[in-house]
């Protein structure tokens, strides 16, 4: 028939992928639930690794990938390549805002320094000081910033 | 391949003889207007993976910045009912394969029936759904401005940030949810449509492009149960 083209998936590799899926979901509650002690920084790798063979699973069997055209798999590929882009370069940003914020001619050693010092220094009597009147006590306690 | 490279010659005269309903006239053959539809649905599909990542990059910016928060306040979602509702996902995505494994075989009786248990599946990740969904909303536990945990979650509102694990808890899930009742109605629609005998071994697009969409909404279920619902049981005294 000329319609051989479309591969027909077996019942038993359907049934084979279908229990994998279920095995790999309770496998994935019990690595969640495990204490690795100093190791527990793993829990999150491990999630994120079963949910992409599990992934990868549905794709290439459930959504027949693996016996398709090869532009869908390309398609599916330039896609999740963006992804990793959106999620990288939002990182690069959000996870670094602070350290990368200095436009000071100075260096954050140079900065870091300088507070240190200002931190042990004894402060001046009079501009510890309240001043009469509630309203103006404020304003003396900015001034002691500068 | 090569019955398409062989009649393209006397394709006028030979194929309109053959020209089976359902090929549109744009196409050179039944396989074109398969495969065309198939890559249309990709690109389709990717659109939906770019509309969640969004939601993944969310998550995990606030992850990183408050990653206290994200394991305190996971340890009040059910990891049982999140569970129960992956494997009634892993099964519905099961079945709607079979109905294009019987589909391709010509059994359409059984392809109706695989689409039934789907359509049900998908039902019962609904329910629990609401159900999860209702216990919250009972105590207080609403997305943004209106989260005011009392009862059983009132130990949320001393944790900082809990309210942001919420909304976006919410949202993920939320609109996971918009995308299984859209599957429901589109198996609804399919299941008429087999019924009144539309599809066969040649024909059978929109099975395979509906099962696609479940596959998707499948794996985007994948990610959302361990990321949301069992960060807060790991070791480390949480």
């Amino acid at each position: 028939m000329s319609h051989g083209h479309h591969h027909i998936i077996p019942f038993q590799t359907l049934t084979k992928v279908f229990i994998g899926l279920v095995a790999l979901t309770i496998l994935t509650v019990i690595t969640a639930r495990l204490d690795f002690g100093p190791l527990n920084f793993l829990h999150v790798p491990i999630a994120i690794g079963i949910a992409v063979i599990k992934t990868m699973m549905v794709v290439l069997y459930f959504m027949g990938l693996k016996y398709d055209n090869r532009v869908n798999g390309l398609t599916f590929g330039i896609g999740t390549i963006f992804v990793l882009v959106f999620i990288v370069i939002t990182l690069f940003d959000t996870a670094f805002r602070g350290d990368l914020g200095n436009v000071d001619t100075e260096t954050i050693m140079d900065r870091q320094r300088e507070e240190q010092l200002l931190q042990q220094r004894e402060p001046d009597p009079d501009a510890l000081r309240v001043a009469p009147g509630a309203a103006a006590a404020p304003d003396t306690a900015a001034a002691t910033d500068s | 391949m090569a019955t398409t490279t062989a009649t393209t010659a006397d394709a006028p005269a030979h194929e309109h003889a053959h020209h089976p309903p359902h090929l549109q006239h744009h196409f050179v053959s039944s396989e074109q207007q398969f495969d065309s539809a198939k890559l249309g649905m990709w690109l389709f599909l990717i659109t939906e993976i770019l509309l969640f990542s969004g939601m993944f990059v969310a998550y995990t910016v606030y992850r990183v910045w408050h990653p206290e928060t994200f394991t305190a306040a996971s340890a009040f979602l059910d990891w049982r009912l999140g569970g129960l509702n992956t494997l009634v996902l892993l099964f519905s995505s099961y079945t709607v394969a079979l109905s294009i494994h019987y589909a391709q075989k010509d059994r359409l009786d059984r392809t109706f029936w695989m689409l039934v248990i789907t359509l049900a599946c998908a039902g019962v990740f609904m329910i629990v759904k609401a159900f999860e969904y209702g216990g919250k909303f009972a105590e207080g536990v609403f997305p943004g401005e209106a989260f005011d945990p009392v009862g059983h979650y009132a130990p949320l509102a001393d944790i900082p940030y809990a309210r942001q694990f919420f909304s976006i808890y919410f949202v993920m899930t939320g609109i996971h949810g918009f995308h299984v009742l859209v599957g429901m109605g589109i198996f609804l629609w399919l299941l008429f449509r087999v019924r009144r005998g539309d599809f066969n071994s040649e024909y059978y697009t929109h099975i395979e492009l509906a099962g696609l969409y479940w596959h998707l909404v499948d794996i985007i279920w994948i990610f959302l149960f361990p990321l949301l619902y069992l960060i807060g049981h790991g070791g480390g005294g949480h």
